[in-house]
C-alpha cells in the first residue's frame, strides 16, 4: 500500500509529452499483440464448440503458433515500458490515456484483418478522444490544485 | 457462428477484472519502491529487476495470464473491434479500485473523462 507522498513525488504524478509517448509506444505494441494473437487464434476458430472442451481445444492451436510467441515477446517489452510509466503517473490516469489503443486497433484491423466500421463506432472512437484529454487534464489539475 | 453478447460479456468482464488485479499489484509494487527514474536504459533494467523481486508482481502475472487465457478464448470466438470495446469497461474496476486501494485522488474532470470513455465503449459496441 501507499504511504504519503512529499510534493516533489506529487509533481511527478504530471502527465507530460514524454510519458504520452511511451504510452503511445506501449498501444502501438499492444496493437501488434492483439494482432498476433488474433492471427494465432484463426486456425483455431474452426473448432469451436462453446465450454471448456472449445477452450482446451483453442489454446492448444494457438500456443502452437509462432505468432502467440512474438506476442509474448511484445508483452515482455510491453511490460518494461508500462512499469516505467506508472512510476510516473497515477494507475487511474495511465489506463484510461492507454485506451489510445481503440483508436489504433480499428485501424490496425481494417488495414490487416479487413474488418468494418460503422460510423457509430467512428462516433465511439471521437467519445473516446473526448475522454482521454478530460483525464489527462485531470492529472494537470491535480498538480496546480495541491 | 457468433456467440451471444451474454456468453462472451461475463467473460471479457472477468479478463478485465484479473487484468485489474494485476495492474493493482503491479502498482503498489512500483509505488512501494519510491523511485524516480531517469531516460537511462540500463537504470530502467535495473528497476524493472528489482521490482520483479516483489512477490505481489508475480501474483499480478498469474492474474494476467488467467486474463490472457479468457482473453484468447474470445479474441477466437468475437470480432477483435467488438472485444476490444467490452474491454474497457475495466477502466471502471480501474477507476474505482485504484481510488480505493491505491489512494488515488480520481476528481471530477478524471471521472467524467473515464465516463466519456464508457459512453464511447457502448457506442462502439452497440455498432
Amino acid at each position: 500500500m501507499q504511504t504519503a507522498m512529499d510534493p516533489e513525488q506529487m509533481f511527478k504524478k504530471k502527465l507530460t509529452l514524454k510519458i504520452l509517448l511511451f504510452l503511445a509506444a506501449t498501444d502501438i505494441l499492444e496493437t501488434l499483440t492483439q494482432l498476433c494473437f488474433k492471427k494465432s487464434v484463426f486456425s483455431a476458430i474452426g473448432l469451436d464448440s462453446p465450454g471448456l472442451a472449445g477452450l482446451g481445444a483453442v489454446l492448444k492451436t494457438a500456443f502452437s503458433s509462432p505468432l502467440l510467441w512474438c506476442g509474448f515477446a511484445a508483452v515482455a517489452v510491453t511490460f518494461i515500458i508500462w512499469s516505467t510509466v506508472l512510476s510516473k503517473i497515477d494507475l487511474s490516469v495511465a489506463v484510461p490515456v492507454a485506451s489510445f489503443s481503440y483508436i489504433l486497433v480499428p485501424l490496425a484491423s481494417i488495414i490487416f484483418l479487413r474488418e468494418k466500421i460503422s460510423i457509430l463506432r467512428w462516433a465511439g472512437i471521437c467519445f473516446i478522444i473526448a475522454g482521454v484529454i478530460f483525464v489527462s487534464l485531470s492529472s494537470r489539475e491535480r498538480v496546480k490544485t495541491e | 457462428m457468433k456467440p451471444a453478447v451474454f456468453l462472451i460479456l461475463p467473460l471479457i468482464m472477468l479478463s478485465s477484472a484479473c487484468d485489474t488485479i494485476n495492474q493493482l499489484f503491479l502498482k503498489s509494487a512500483i509505488n512501494s519502491l519510491h523511485t524516480s527514474l531517469s531516460a537511462n536504459i540500463w537504470q530502467v533494467l535495473k528497476f524493472v529487476l528489482r521490482l520483479l523481486k516483489y512477490p505481489r508482481v508475480w501474483f499480478g502475472f498469474i492474474f494476467s495470464l488467467v486474463s490472457l487465457c479468457l482473453w484468447l478464448y474470445v479474441l477466437s470466438q468475437a470480432d477483435l473491434n467488438l472485444a476490444f470495446s467490452l474491454d474497457s469497461m475495466h477502466y471502471i474496476f480501474i477507476a474505482l479500485s485504484s481510488k480505493a486501494f491505491l489512494r488515488e485522488k480520481v476528481g471530477i474532470k478524471r471521472v467524467s473523462g473515464t465516463i466519456l470513455i464508457i459512453i464511447g465503449i457502448t457506442l462502439v459496441s452497440l455498432s
